[in-house]
């Protein structure tokens, strides 16, 4: 934590209602940016907005709601985002033969296509301002591993697009002073997580792979992400960082 | 925060001492060349800090000449290291050689063993050293060791330099796995091209290689990266700082690519 690091930072976190985005807009506060929070969910956008930040609702998959989100956070932030957390994110679990082609489009629609409207929309709004900016997305080891018992191809096939369109936003956007890395979150204690659903079958999961052998928290993966936007990775851009307590070591 | 960082008499070995040291770090300099006791008590200097024989409150900042390919040299350098500075929480291996620039057919077994020792072996010397001593401390601890791209990608000319970087990148990963029930952390920085007199003088032999001019390399290379420039000390030395801090807490057993986006393909 570094009071003052981020001063003057204006950042939009998608999916910022909850879990990983919403850590992330309280550390990106805490270090002195402006935020502005987006969310599907209003009622939780409510109660987020106690951290300081601005809500904002939009469905992430909707080109036009996020055009419009994306200008009005500019309005409430006094500029462009320069700082884009894409958190906004659904997990479901169905093994391949009974996964649904709708049940994919729907996975696909929130983690893919609304990565890549929110990340367009940002970047298009710098470029035009002429101002650099630093865009993290969130991928997860589901995109680097596959895992047989919690089965969720679709999941793992969005997260692994993912890490494919942040190397493409890092090659296409760099000349413009805009970097953009991706976290792959391993398991992390977040309402998101399935694992602990069966403790028994948790503890033992944490204990035979996870090397620290622990569930990682939201903050540990904002801290990171916090670290991404800063300047101490000034140099980085186009990479995929996992925080998963050493899974992807293995 | 009580750290050692090798190769730190000159180039991202000193800048990174510098970070640690202005982040409030006593630091322990390690480096075979001599120059290192004035980037030492240069940095003390700079920070306000006492050398050797600092006395209680007062950070520290030490020099100490050893090569760290060789065993005894480094374990003696870690217990001197140790005793300066009281302990030590943080490893970053960053000492390194280019090797030679010529093709494996024109290579010689001392070449590539050197190239070898300095790279791979100083690197596993070191960590067995220092963990040794973080594991009895049982406070945890962070290692960083200094991997490249090149130990990620191919280059001609380049195998012995290559194969030592690559072997640094596993080495971390299964060090990792092994320290993690001590709450040790072990993670690669791989840079991509630095400013450093080492990619410089690769870019010297290059040149004359391809009758082409020294400038013309750098432009090529700088063209190359997506961000348009070299990387610097500072820019790897942020990405230690932060490897070093609980913000990294829960990342282990990672390679972190530091090359303004020349990444795999």
């Amino acid at each position: 934590m570094t009071p003052g690091r981020l001063a003057g930072r204006r950042a939009l976190i998608t999916g910022g209602a909850s879990g990983i985005g919403l850590a992330c807009a309280r550390r990106l506060l805490a270090e002195g940016a402006a935020a502005v929070l987006l969310d599907r969910r209003a009622d939780a956008l409510a109660s987020a907005a106690g951290v300081g930040a601005a809500p904002v609702a939009c469905d992430i998959r909707d080109p036009g709601a996020v055009a419009a989100a994306v200008a009005r956070a500019a309005g409430l932030l006094g500029g462009p985002a320069d700082v884009l957390v894409n958190s906004a994110g659904v997990y479901r679990i169905a093994p391949l033969l009974d996964l649904t082609p709708r049940e994919w489009d729907d996975v696909l629609a929130v983690n893919l296509r609304g990565t890549f409207l929110a990340g367009r929309a940002v970047a298009a709004a710098l470029i035009e301002a002429g101002l650099p900016g630093a865009i993290v997305n969130i991928s997860s080891t589901a995109g680097l591993l596959a895992d047989a018992s919690e089965p969720s191809a679709h999941y793992n096939a969005s997260k692994a697009g993912v890490l494919a369109l942040t190397r493409q936003m890092a090659a296409e956007w760099a000349p413009h002073g805009i970097r953009a890395n991706a976290v792959c979150p391993g398991v992390i204690d977040t309402p998101m997580l399935r694992l602990m659903d069966d403790p028994a079958a948790g503890a033992a999961y944490l204990q035979a792979d996870v090397p620290q052998r622990r569930l990682g928290s939201a903050d540990e993966v904002a801290a990171v992400i916090v670290f991404l936007v800063s300047d101490d990775a000034s140099y980085l851009t186009g990479a995929a960082v996992p925080v998963d307590g050493g899974i992807t070591a293995i | 925060m009580r750290a050692i960082v090798t190769g730190a008499a000159r180039g991202l070995g000193a800048a990174i001492a510098g970070r640690l040291a202005r982040d409030g770090a006593d630091v322990a300099l390690l480096d075979m060349s001599v120059d290192v006791m004035a980037s030492a008590g240069r940095l003390a200097g700079d920070v306000g800090a006492a050398g050797d024989a600092g006395g209680a409150g007062r950070q520290v900042a030490v020099g100490l000449v050893a090569d760290v390919s060789d065993e005894n040299a480094c374990a003696a350098a870690v217990d001197r290291a140790v005793h300066a500075i009281g302990g030590v929480d943080v490893l970053v291996n960053n000492a390194g050689i280019g090797g030679p620039d010529t093709d494996v057919t024109r290579t010689s077994l001392a070449e590539f063993r050197r190239v070898l020792d300095v790279n791979l072996t100083g690197i596993f010397l070191m960590c067995r050293e220092v963990a040794r001593v973080m594991i009895g401390q049982g406070s945890g601890g962070a290692i960083v060791n200094l991997g490249s791209v090149f130990g990620q990608q191919g280059v001609a000319g380049g195998a012995g330099y290559c194969a030592s970087k690559a072997g640094v990148a596993l080495l971390t990963h299964s060090l990792a796995l092994e320290l993690a029930p001590h709450n040790i952390r072990a993670n690669t920085i791989a840079p991509g091209n630095m400013a450093t007199e080492m990619h410089w003088d690769e870019l010297r032999s290059r040149a004359a290689r391809s009758g082409g001019t020294f400038d013309e390399q750098v432009e090529m290379v700088r063209a190359s990266v997506p961000l348009g420039r070299h990387g610097t000390g500072g820019d790897i030395a942020g990405v230690v700082a932060w490897l070093v801090s609980p913000d990294a807490g829960y990342v282990t057993g990672q390679t972190i690519g530091v090359n303004g986006g020349i990444w795999l393909s």
